[in-house]
């Protein structure tokens, strides 16, 4: 790490930056009356919120600028999470889009000419903050961004760090717009013509490094300001790797750049995701595992074994499909041309498990005969999902800037969210399928098979959060859970999501897209789990479900091979809209380099099997404080303490503090 | 066949190349005062206790036997009697067929890894006929460990040698007193398997727990060059002491009493293993 890099990254942490804002002049809801609900009526406003930025703001040896000059409290947006064209903007520069405008006008309807005055005015007024930040940056003395500055973002990028400055430029307006979550979409895919000119003309590697370290600082400015779901959830999330248009592998130079300034800062942003196959090779997940380490949960790790079957599937052409990259979080979304909505809503196992257990199981026969009600219920509750899904959206506010880098909305006169977009999908989330799968597990073994309670019994034990009814829930612990690689708990799980995938996958949205569906649960494990009570499989109400696609927190584990056994028995080529299957490892796992191999390892196994998406997570101080007041909540966290490992939760209090403790640093 | 163990650990990440899965098995013919897994010593199924969520209400101690010794064991009815359900039996017996297949379920990951199995303890040959059984049972089928302290009749080592491919290798303290006070047994025998395991042929690591004033002191440290250097070993890998070590005692009803002062700095004796022309690496 240089210098510079040093002093940005400490002015950063400081936060102090933040005190220097000024308070905002404008109260978004007055904006909200002020402005039309127009396309015209949402340029206006920003006009307005760039007048309200009445300075360019530099931090330190500051080399991009584009820093918020007030707090201006930004309402939500409701459009984002959309990876944006960013080859074709910086390749055209904004001035080539107003090109393409007006090439466009020719054919245009009342519709679309709206659309192109809006971009038009919208452009007008990023041109004078652009201006404001160049002049202010000739008089600093940085005339490094300055003459930048007179390149991007009107024309063209030429080198690296144009280039960069365009992406920082891009950040600052779509954010002043009020969109929240601005994945940076593939990376070393975009940015590679311009690393290979600065390159060619005498860049050094260092340097590449040096920028990318300071972009990569400077995004994570006024990120307080854009708040997702929690602090931290802005959606930066770039991507790595994969393969190209072609189906040519991508990972190279700027690739190992990027890893290599992720974990030198230990930053929460830009949250790095890697696009893995069959072939990759082990160095690339023991490369990736450095990053692992440092405890950031990423990278995060994407099979495109299955991903781009599974696109295909919905529709997107070969090209689009091998171009994906990920949202905010974890779905995949294709690249500049995209307006999916890969959130929408969410298949909740758990409960549908639950409804049907306490109103159709006493009386049902046969185990078959409550599948049957089960399924029943699952294909009730996706059709009422996919029902709930407007069929137009009519509020267009604050889609339109974004539209203008979204492809081939120019072209169609018509923004992301009315048809200007290639792709127009709708995701649903899959939450809670362990519990959903133990419980049903439980309910054929304790029931059906071995006689050990009443249907009748085991509701009332249910309903009364199993209390009174200790033999009940001592033996529905015991019974398979999913990640033990036990068939008759995962064959559930399958059953589940093969119904799921016929009820929802592919179905046509009213508004011209499909719906897909994925096995992730965003803050539903949490959310979804307090409105349930008790569940069959002995989890007690306001215990949350795993997060995403991972076995039950109350399942006792054999151990991580089992695990990714239980999580690799599926096809997931029609379940992929995201969701990671997620492990947990102790840090001092990756002490040695032995260790990190090994952990390489672990990623390899799950991706050679076919899994679909990964997260590792070394286990960091906040877990560890967290289970050692529940140890409920953790009874497979494993810790290497030595020469020997043990569960965490089972460790004397002394223990605990002394791992904790030397966990203080990992973060 | 059955034998006993006290644990099975799915990716343990440091007892042999690739991806491994180690099966404890119960039962040690040493007493080191700095024992990290006590449950393993005691060759018979013990209760234990775990700490998290006690209520410190001394159920279980009201229902403790008596050991020989006057210290307090565990029992059946301790277990009863915790209302937190937080009394366990620790020690398991399990049939040689049903352990090895369980381990073989992931033969496929260990196989693509290159990875195996490890068989840990304790010590593993303290149930010699079980390790044995087990080891045959798994030739030819995936990759076999042995984490061993090395002390074991000729004849038993020897067989168990010829049963794996792999020796994780422990040696502690080389002068024989000293390893009687702090092991609990004389070295003699041990020192000889390790060379039977040397001109063996098959393919092993030593390892040295270093323990603060113990095993760490500048005559242990040379002694064991010397001792290993003159056999042609060229490498050594050292486990570091920490104090969690005890960790598990107070489980047991026992208490950790490591006779040495364990604050003190660890020596890492670099110097004098690359004087003897051997590479030595911290775990
Ligand atoms: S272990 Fe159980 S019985 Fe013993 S003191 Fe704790 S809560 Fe009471
Ligand atoms: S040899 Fe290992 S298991 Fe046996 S007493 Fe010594 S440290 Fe414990």
């Amino acid at each position: 790490m240089t210098q510079r890099v040093k002093k940005q990254l400490a002015l950063l942490n400081a936060r102090e930056y933040r005190n220097r804002r000024a308070d905002p002049p404008m109260d978004p809801k007055e904006a909200d009356e002020r402005f039309e609900e127009t396309m015209m009526g949402e340029a206006q406003r920003f006009c307005y919120a760039v007048s309200c930025e009445k300075e360019a703001v530099f931090y330190g040896e500051d080399l991009f600028g584009f820093n918020r000059y007030c707090k201006g409290a930004i309402s939500r947006g409701n459009f984002g999470n959309v990876v944006i064209d960013y080859a074709k903007i910086l390749k055209s520069g904004l001035c080539g889009i107003l090109d393409d405008v007006k090439r466009n006008r020719a054919h245009a309807d009342a519709y679309a000419n709206e659309f192109y005055d809006a971009i038009e005015t919208f452009y007008a007024a990023c041109f004078d903050i652009c201006d404001t930040y160049r002049s202010a940056a000739r008089k600093n003395g940085n005339d490094r961004l300055a003459s930048a500055l007179e390149q991007v973002p009107r024309h063209p990028a030429r080198d690296y760090y144009e280039a960069l400055v365009m992406l920082r430029f891009l950040s600052y307006i779509l954010r002043l717009n009020r969109c929240t979550l601005l994945p940076l979409g593939r990376f070393d895919v975009y940015m590679k013509p311009y690393y290979n000119a600065s390159i060619a003309k005498g860049v050094t590697r260092e340097e590449i490094l040096e920028l990318t370290e300071l972009f990569f600082i400077s995004i994570n400015f006024d990120t307080d300001l854009y708040i997702g779901i929690q602090k931290g959830d802005n959606g930066q999330s770039l991507v790595l790797g994969g393969c190209d248009r072609e189906g040519n592998e991508v990972f190279g130079e700027l690739s190992e750049i990027c890893l290599k300034a992720s974990e030198e800062l230990c930053l929460i942003d830009p949250k790095i995701n890697i696009r893995v196959n069959k072939s990759t090779p082990i160095s690339l997940y023991e490369r990736g595992t450095k990053l692992t380490k440092q405890g950031l949960g990423f990278p995060q790790y994407t099979n495109d074994d299955i991903a781009i079957p599974y696109l295909t599937s919905l529709g997107y052409e070969l090209e689009d499909a091998r171009d994906y990259a990920m949202a905010a979080c974890w779905e995949l979304i294709a690249s500049g041309c995209g307006a999916d909505t890969p959130n929408r809503h969410r298949v909740v196992f758990p409960e549908v498990v639950d409804i049907a257990t306490r109103l159709d199981l006493v009386e049902c026969k046969s185990f078959d005969e409550f599948l049957s009600r089960v399924d029943q219920r699952l294909e009730a509750h996706c059709n009422n999902l996919m029902k709930k899904y407007p069929s137009t959206y009519n509020d267009r506010t604050d889609a339109t800037l974004l539209s203008s880098f979204i492809s081939p909305c120019i072209e169609r006169g018509r923004d992301a969210k009315n048809g200007g977009a290639k792709y127009f999908n709708v995701g649903f989330h899959g939450a809670g399928i362990s519990t959903a799968a133990d419980s049903l597990c439980a309910i054929k073994e304790g029931v059906f098979e071995r006689g050990e309670f009443s249907a009748e019994e085991l509701v009332s034990a249910i309903k009364a959060n199993f209390e009174g009814y200790d033999e009940i829930l001592k033996k529905v612990l015991s019974y398979p859970k999913m990640g033990n690689n036990d068939d008759r708990a995962d064959s559930m799980g399958a059953f589940l999501m093969e119904k799921a995938v016929k009820y929802i996958h592919g179905k046509p949205t009213p508004s011209g897209g499909v719906f897909r569906l994925g096995t992730g649960s965003a803050m539903g494990y949490v959310t979804f789990a307090d409105k349930i009570g008790a569940t069959a499989d002995g989890r007690l109400a306001g215990t949350p479900f795993a997060s995403s696609f991972s076995p039950s927190p109350i399942a006792k584990l054999r151990g991580p091979l089992s695990n990714i056994k239980s999580f690799t028995k599926f096809d997931m080529r029609k379940i992929c809209n995201g969701g990671p299957f997620t492990i947990e490892i102790h840090d001092t796992v990756f002490r040695n380099e032995e260790g990190e191999k090994k952990v390489a390892m672990l990623i390899k196994t799950f991706i050679d099997r076919e899994g679909h998406q990964m997260q590792i997570n070394a286990v960091n101080r906040d877990v560890l404080l967290d289970a050692r007041d529940n140890p409920d909540k953790y009874p497979n966290l494993i810790v290497r303490v030595w020469g020997w490992s043990g569960y965490f939760v089972e460790l004397e209090k002394p223990y605990q503090d002394h791992i904790i403790s030397r966990t203080e640093f990992t973060v | 066949m059955r034998g006993r163990i006290f644990s099975i650990e799915e990716f343990a990440t440091f007892d042999g190349p690739g991806i491994r899965t180690t099966v404890f098995l119960k039962g040690c013919p040493l007493k080191c005062t700095w024992c990290h897994n006590p449950e393993g010593q005691s060759f018979s199924a013990e209760y234990v206790r775990s700490p998290n969520g006690c209520l410190a209400c001394g159920a279980c101690i009201a229902h403790a036997a008596r050991r020989a010794d006057g210290s307090l064991l565990l029992t059946e009815a301790s277990k009863n009697a915790c209302p937190r359900e937080l009394v366990r039996l620790c020690g398991e017996d399990v049939e040689v067929g049903e352990l090895c297949e369980r381990i073989l379920s992931n033969s496929d990951i260990f196989h693509s890894t290159g990875g195996g199995v490890t068989f840990s303890g304790g010590d593993p040959l303290g149930q010699s006929e079980f390790l044995l059984a087990c080891l045959s049972y798994l030739n030819g089928k995936t990759h076999r460990t042995v984490q061993t302290c090395g002390y074991a009749s000729k004849d038993v080592f020897l067989r168990v040698l010829d049963h794996c491919e792999y020796m994780l290798f422990d040696l502690k303290i080389m002068d024989r007193a000293a390893h009687l006070a702090y092991c609990g047994v004389d070295n003699a025998i041990i020192h000889e398997n390790y060379s039977a395991l040397v001109r063996s042929g098959v393919d092993f690591v030593t390892r040295v727990p270093l323990i603060p004033g113990v095993t760490d002191t500048a005559e242990n440290m040379e002694a064991i060059a010397r001792f290993i250097s003159g056999l042609g070993v060229q490498y050594i890998e050292l486990l570091p002491y920490n104090s969690m070590a005890g960790s598990k005692y107070g489980s047991l009803l026992r208490e950790y009493k490591p006779r040495f002062d364990p604050k003190r700095k660890l020596c890492w004796g670099s110097d004098i293993f690359k004087h003897y022309g051997i590479v030595s690496k911290k775990m």
